[in-house]
């Protein structure tokens, strides 16, 4: 263990903090991935609205092509041009937001141009001044990851095998589930259903019936990403922190070579310790809650 | 490369690499969209996408491992030993698979405001908790009970196990970490997405009664996993390696 690899695997945690942080709330501001189907749906219910509608993909296949993009200009910069590491990774980031805002562009006027039947319109300033702002998330999702596989590749030792795009498509996947995974509970469970009962799921009856008025105004994308950065991307920021982060600190502390037991026995205490912190939150949730008041079978609560 | 002895034991572990895949995702409860509104037990994603994000973390691990070996200064004597790389795939996905979970746990629990509550179970078989009273009405539960933590927890480490045990014998093969992380990564993916079929896109867990299905997907797998192992051992012959 040295302080540099250290403050190496440090600054790794960091970034794919920031980096989870940024991915979700561009799939919040965009509706992309679960989310998206309430969007869809509203306007077929009813409830035509002013909020972005982009699903290009999933957001880990949609994250993996941005990361990839990125990754793959800077390693040809890099290696071919011998640019310096931080520029290439710019200039890579700044290719997939343009990348991303041609697709952002053309999913939402699809979209919403396939809803008119539904009177569901196109709004060209939500275009206008929405678009810009994912574009801004990407790049920053994208810069991140593409330092993280710079760092794994040719700073931290032992340099890791695969060449970057390879390791920015494995990070792109992973943020992209865990964003789809985390941060749209936030979005698709508080945000979009903000007067239901609180304390229990969301019935299905209220599919498609998504609060469309603001705090002031009506309801746009860029609310939804004010309220879902306080809580949702952070959220996500920290399951992606926490995967780069442990997975290399027990690989960095411990040497995988003459240590790999320490290693892979510091892995499964993280992981037994997870387990037990999810069981406590499943206590204080019961315990905070309680059972459905109108429950009516004959299992004791 | 002639085809010989060794031959037969990479395509085999190719195989079993991709049985792993295949019935571990049978273990990661995933809810789908519905579980992203608090609507059904489990994660708020797509089957193969968390799979493939978590078996996938594990392949990077794995990579790490397999690279650090051969920079051993006894290498040439000692060669690969499988056991660490496979059992850090393992430590790796389920890593991912657990941060996720937790991290998805605080959202329920403390933005949502949701009881975690399983709708296939009468008692969670691990915590003894009872779970209809918690189910709202117009949902099938919400949240990650314990029983599906520890599920998901076993199935990414079959996820973690299965990538690596694909990713190894390809380096064996081709000598080349880039060009056999993508294959493994492909044949993680048509693995991933046949159990998804078989289950029909949500699972619980264990617990499931869907989860009985897995033999079919396990032929399935078997199946096509075999053809992709012949292709991915015989295509660096063919072709010619790096």
């Amino acid at each position: 263990m040295d302080a540099f690899g250290m403050g190496l695997v440090a600054a790794m945690g960091a970034l794919a903090t920031v980096a989870g942080a940024s991915e979700d709330i561009d799939s919040d501001i965009g509706s992309q991935s679960n989310p998206n189907s309430q969007v869809q749906l509203a306007a077929q219910v009813g409830n035509p609205h002013r909020i972005y509608n982009k699903a290009i993909a999933g957001e880990p296949p949609s994250n993996a092509l941005w990361c990839t993009t990125a990754a793959i200009m800077a390693y040809v910069l890099i290696e071919g041009y011998h640019m310096p590491l931080l520029f290439a990774a710019a200039a890579g980031a700044s290719l997939a937001a343009l990348f991303d805002g041609v697709m952002s562009v053309s999913a939402y006027l699809g979209r919403n141009a396939s809803q008119a039947r539904f009177n569901q319109w196109i709004y060209l300033d939500i275009l206008r001044y929405t678009t810009p702002s994912i574009m801004a998330h990407v790049w920053i999702t994208s810069f991140c990851i593409v330092l993280i596989s710079i760092i794994q590749v040719y700073v931290l030792t032992p340099h890791h095998p695969f060449p970057i795009p390879v390791i920015a498509l494995v990070w792109g996947l992973t943020v992209g589930a865990i964003g789809s995974s985390v941060g749209d509970i936030h979005y698709g469970g508080e945000r979009e259903f903000q007067w239901r009962l609180f304390g229990q799921g969301l019935n299905t009856m209220l599919s498609g019936q998504i609060v469309r008025k603001a705090e002031a105004g009506l309801r746009n994308s860029i609310d939804n990403a004010w309220f879902c950065a306080k809580f949702g991307g952070p959220c996500t920021g920290m399951g992606f922190g926490l995967t780069v982060f442990l997975d290399n600190w027990r690989t960095t502390v411990f040497d995988p070579l003459t240590q790999a037991t320490a290693a892979i026995a510091m892995g499964i205490f993280f992981v037994i310790v997870m387990n037990l912190y999810n069981f406590y939150c499943e206590l204080s949730a019961r315990r905070k809650y309680g059972p459905y008041p109108g429950y009516k079978g004959d299992i004791a609560a | 490369m002639n085809f010989d002895a060794n031959t037969i034991i990479y395509l085999l572990e190719i195989i079993i690499g991709g049985l792993l895949v295949g019935v571990g995702v049978h273990f990661v409860p995933v809810g789908g969209a519905p579980a992203a509104m608090a609507q059904a037990t489990g994660i708020g994603t797509g089957t193969v996408q968390l799979a493939a994000g978590s078996g996938l973390t594990g392949l990077l691990s794995a990579g790490l491992m397999m690279h650090a070996m051969s920079l051993s200064p006894t290498f040439a004597q000692d060669g690969y030993s499988i056991w660490p790389i496979l059992l850090t795939g393992a430590v790796g996905a389920m890593i991912m698979m657990d941060a996720t979970m937790l991290t998805g746990s605080w959202i329920y629990a403390y933005a949502v405001g949701a009881p975690f509550a399983s709708a296939k179970v009468n008692y969670d078989p691990i915590t003894m908790f009872s779970q209809p009273p918690y189910v709202a009405p117009g949902t099938v539960g919400q949240g990650i009970p314990t029983i599906c933590f520890v599920s998901g927890t076993i199935g990414a480490a079959m996820g973690g196990i299965g990538g690596a045990m694909i990713y190894f014998p390809l380096v064996l093969i081709n000598h080349n970490p880039a060009m056999s992380a993508v294959f493994a990564i492909g044949i993680f993916f048509v693995d991933a997405v046949l159990a998804s079929w078989n289950i029909q896109g949500t699972i619980e867990g264990f617990h499931d009664p869907k989860f009985k299905k897995w033999p079919k997907a396990f032929k399935a797998c078997l199946v096509s996993t075999a053809i992709l192992a012949l292709v991915a051992v015989l295509i660096t012959p063919l072709v010619g390696g790096v």
